[in-house]
């Protein structure tokens, strides 16, 4: 549990040392049951900070995602450090990031900020529709308490909360500099059953199904734009020499970039949910991502983000990895 | 020079090994209509001269500057059409190999089928053949001087061998003396020469030669650079002795508090020596050595009033004072010459080695037999006024080797003819000895083996084929459990005494040179050799070589002929002064790099570093490929998430064209 208050203390100290450039959070959103991210520049930003169940976006993508402007002639670039805060999950895509060395330990100030589970903003919204005006939030006990304009309305989490919430087992930053907490207690557990429903297929259902989700794919990016895990300064889905992957909006094509996409993310995705929340057309990114944590956990005992020491599973080997998919 | 692509395709019968399956004519007709191709042309050996005539003549009088040739695996003869385009004055990298015979026509029945797919092949060839680019092998200077690792005999032959030839030496020994296993012996099979009347005049020899620098008691930290130029540190560690000034007398070691209480490991702790001591009388460099671990003076700060030794020294050459040192030198060629442990019996549970004094292995026994050993060559048991001469006397062979239950399936190769020979001794050395030998099989295959093995079966040993199953005590004796299998007989053999003929394993610390020069290790454990038939002294890093049994099991003729290879295979490098690097190695695209160090985690030669490059004024992490250490596998460009480190000659623009024209037909 998280005292919001000594956050914003901790934050306020942070964002007044010489060495931090900026600190990247959260702030209440401008309608609906939204937040939206923050950046604090100064000390005075750091009342607007909220620490709430509508925080769900995972403010690390943009320590990767930051344009770098070029640096005039006789300047030195910006080396002072960035403070992000994080939940348990994003702080997995810290320690990735950390692992496959997109920074240095001490380019980052993390302040740590376990968490009782973020909504998912299309249930809430399908419970309470038309909301004009911005709603906040705040944890109960067990419950997601709702400010309503009619007033306090306090509803059991399994309702509102992200799917990624019900199943998570690292609500506590693995990884953090600062924070002002007590644990919270991990009351999720993990069995794949979304995936495991889709295994129940045979192929040509799971065909029927992914096509028919890719289908609807407009190729808005926004999936890889968030995922705090792709970072390429060249991204192959831009490149036109070679060009692996066309830009036309078909089943094929959106279908290969999916694929893509999903295999660049095994052995690294951290299971942050930012892809599937951010898609228009509500495809379950998740599932495909999923699916594939699931093999990478069964088959090679492996969960990414979890120590910033371990290698990256795919320049990891033991002599007994399994290779029997290999013809 | 117009590059225009002009393809010259030459399709390769191969006798019939291609023809028969594939329709040579409909490839060749096929491939005269394919863009950019200006002949084509088919023969029965495309390797032999007369084939590689045609391709030179058409280079050089229809101007070819591209050149496919379809026929077998690049392995076979991509090195062979290189030098036929060098020749003609194209640059070979100008060449690609189109694999019609282990592809297509050795895996195929249906010569319509076969003949469909070896114009596809062709075509994908003719694709790329169009992209590719001129490449230049550059050649880097060879640092003339050797490491070698281990002064067994194998180290120790190599460097001499080495040194000879006129090029510096520098030969690390991790123990206080040269020698290695080959000084523990007594006699060498099946001559029964003297081990140490061989041994020791090259042992002096190699300590000096003036071309050779030997660091003993010394260990190799790191080794770091590439074939040619290695940059080397290796740890000195401290004797405790000035090695200038002791005269090797050996007064402090009679004066040693702890004379004759610490097991001599040189006797397979069987006799005992001081803290202060020499391995055994004949060690090279003749120094004495303080044993840190044992010594009270270094373990307790305090021995009597004063440490007996300094005292006794009349050199003053006791240095308590003295601190491991770090020798960093450069070398252009490495020799791993690590040798083996012996098995531990002590895993045959069955056998009692743990449990009895008279159940001994065969190194042991070779102490015993040994002169300079603990009992001065006579074999007997126990000490003093107990001391017996055992006369029954059984050995077990194949203890550690081709036992899956230890998880050494390999045979050890030499335990079969030491036994002999070890039975031959009790033979000459207990009158009246009754000694048999328990065996799965007995392998006498080298030179002299047979007529050695023919000869102790002369002397009156039995040889008695069966696996005993159990040793135990029974009064005074010990009693052998088996089966003859021949004539299907269980036996108890009772006996005074057992010799269990030990196989040979890995090092236990056979890890530590594997991570310091990157080997890879078989099955067996053993280090691995580039290639079983036709590379057996090199390793998959270039400059790195293997003698003597860190390769493998091997008796002293064997090592000493690899030795002798690993030698001459680093004197090639040493004398040429130069060597060609690999020309299709990795490129890295700077500009698109993201710094994530998956390919310097799984570049199998450590020839990718990351290195902080500038951005328009912002520092980032960027790949960056020692070309001298790159070998061109491809593991980084598969590894690699943005398409940023390439394979020259395989590079995306160049591969995908080749996939395209086979998704078109």
């Amino acid at each position: 549990m998280v005292d919001v208050a000594k956050l914003k203390e901790i934050a306020r100290e942070t964002v007044s040392r010489d060495d931090v450039k900026y600190l990247i959070g959260w702030r209440q959103g401008t309608f609906g049951f939204r937040a939206a991210p923050h950046f604090v520049n100064k000390p005075e930003d750091v009342d607007q900070l909220i620490f709430s169940p509508l925080c769900s976006h995972n403010l690390a993508t943009y320590l990767t995602g930051v344009e770098k402007l070029p640096v005039p002639r006789g300047q030195e670039a910006d080396s002072r450090k960035v403070a992000l805060m994080v939940k348990g999950c994003d702080s997995r895509a810290v320690v990735l990031q950390l692992v496959e060395q997109g920074y240095g330990r001490d380019s980052v100030v993390v302040i740590g900020c376990p968490c009782q589970g973020v909504v998912d903003q299309k249930k809430v919204e399908a419970k309470y529709p038309d909301m004009g005006e911005n709603i906040t939030a705040e944890w109960g006990e067990k419950t997601i308490i709702f400010n309503l304009p009619s007033g306090k309305t306090e509803v059991p989490r399994e309702e509102v909360l992200a799917g990624k919430c019900l199943t998570c087992r690292y609500p506590n930053p693995l990884l953090a500099d600062a924070g002002a907490w007590e644990e919270v207690a991990v009351w999720g557990s993990d069995d794949y059953a979304d995936v495991q429903d889709l295994e129940a297929g045979n192929p040509q259902e799971r065909r029927a199904f992914w096509e028919d989700k890719f289908a609807s794919c407009i190729r808005c990016y926004a999936c890889r734009n968030v995922c705090p895990m792709c970072y390429c300064e060249d991204c192959i889905l831009d490149r036109l020499n070679p060009q692996w992957i066309t830009r036309a909006v078909n089943p094929t094509e959106n279908t290969a970039f999916h694929l893509s996409r999903a295999f660049h993310l095994a052995g690294r995705c951290i299971e942050c949910g930012e892809c599937e929340r951010v898609c228009p057309v509500d495809i379950p990114l998740m599932k495909l991502n999923r699916k594939l944590t699931k093999e990478v956990r069964e088959n090679y005992d492996y969960e990414p983000g979890l120590d910033p020491e371990a290698k990256p599973l795919q320049a990891s080997y033991r002599p007994n990895d399994k290779e029997d998919f290999i013809l | 020079m117009n590059n225009k692509p002009k393809i010259g395709v030459y399709v390769c019968h191969c006798g019939v090994n291609i023809s028969k399956t594939v329709d040579i004519d409909a490839v060749v007709e096929f491939a005269s209509r394919m863009p950019n191709v200006k002949v084509v042309r088919d023969y029965a050996y495309m390797c032999s001269d007369p084939g590689q005539l045609l391709i030179r003549e058409d280079i050089e009088k229809e101007g070819l500057n591209r050149v496919v040739v379809a026929s077998c695996s690049p392995r076979m003869h991509e090195s062979t059409f290189r030098k036929t385009l060098a020749a003609a004055g194209l640059n070979s990298y100008y060449l690609e190999m189109a694999n019609i015979r282990e592809q297509c026509s050795w895996v195929h029945e249906d010569k319509e089928e076969a003949t469909a797919k070896a114009k596809k092949i062709v075509y994908a060839a003719v694709a790329k053949a169009r992209l590719l680019e001129p490449l230049y092998e550059k050649e880097v200077d060879v640092e003339p001087a050797t490491l070698v690792i281990g002064a067994g005999i194998a180290g120790i032959q190599a460097a001499l061998d080495i040194a000879n030839a006129g090029f510096k030496v520098y030969l690390v020994e991790k123990t206080p003396s040269v020698g290695g296993r080959m000084s523990q012996l007594d006699k060498t099979f099946p001559t029964l020469d003297c081990s140490a009347c061989i041994l020791t005049p090259k042992m002096v020899d190699v300590a000096n030669h003036p071309n050779v620098e030997l660091l003993a008691y010394s260990q190799v930290e790191d080794i770091t650079g590439y074939v040619g130029n290695f940059d080397v540190k290796v740890r000195k560690k401290a004797r405790y002795v000035d090695v200038n000034k002791c005269t090797g007398c050996g007064v402090c070691s009679e004066e040693c508090r702890l004379k004759n209480r610490i097991p001599s490991e040189f006797n397979m702790e069987m006799g005992k020596r001081a803290a202060i001591y020499l391995p055994f009388p004949q060690a090279v460099p003749a120094k004495y050595t303080i044993d840190p671990e044992r010594c009270l003076f270094l373990t307790r700060g305090k021995c009597g009033k004063s440490p007996k030794c300094v005292d006794a020294c009349s050199a003053g050459a006791i240095n308590f004072e003295q601190e491991d040192e770090i020798a960093e030198f450069k070398v252009g060629t490495v020799i791993v010459a690590t040798g083996f442990d012996v098995f531990d019996a002590a895993r045959k549970p069955e056998y009692g080695y743990s449990d009895y004094p008279n159940v001994v292995t065969g190194l042991e026994f070779e102490r015993l037999v040994s002169a300079s050993g603990p009992t001065g060559g006579a074999v007997v048991l126990g000490e003093g006024e107990d001391a017996v001469v055992p006369k029954d006397i059984a050995f077990i062979k194949c203890v550690g080797s081709r036992d899956a239950s230890v998880g050494n399936e390999y045979c050890s190769r030499v335990c079969c003819m030491y036994t002999a020979k070890l039975a031959h001794l009790v033979m000459e050395k207990v009158p009246g000895a009754n000694v048999r030998i328990y065996y799965m099989d007995v392998r006498a295959f080298g030179k002299g083996f047979e007529e050695f093995y023919d000869r102790v079966r002369r002397e009156g040993i039995r040889y008695i084929r069966g696996n005993p199953s159990e040793i135990f005590k029974r009064g005074e004796k010990l009693v052998v459990k088996v089966e003859d299998t021949l004539t299907a007989t269980p036996l108890e053999d009772e006996v005074d005494m057992v010799v269990l003929a030990v196989g040979l394993e890995p090092r236990k610390d056979a890890r530590e040179i594997i991570d310091i020069l990157r080997l890879s290790q078989s099955g067996d454990r053993f280090y691995l050799e580039a290639h079983p038939k036709l590379a057996p002294v090199d390793t998959a890093t270039d400059g790195v070589f293997l003698a003597g049994c860190a390769q493998g099991p091997k008796d002293i003729p064997d090592t000493v002929a690899q030795a002798k290879g690993a030698a001459s295979s680093a004197l090639v490098l040493l004398a040429s002064g130069k060597v060609k690097i690999q020309a299709q190695i990795s490129v890295v695209d700077q500009s698109t790099c993201r710094g994530c160090g998956y390919c310097v985690e799984i570049c199998p030669y450590g020839a990718i570093d990351l290195v902080t490059v500038n951005r328009m004024g912002n520092l980032a992490q960027a790949a960056e490929v020692n070309e001298a250490l790159c070998k061109g596998c491809g593991a980084c460009a598969a590894a690699c998430f943005s398409g940023s480190i390439q394979q020259k000659s395989f590079m995306d623009r160049q591969i995908l064209p080749q996939i395209a024209v086979l998704g078109v037909m």
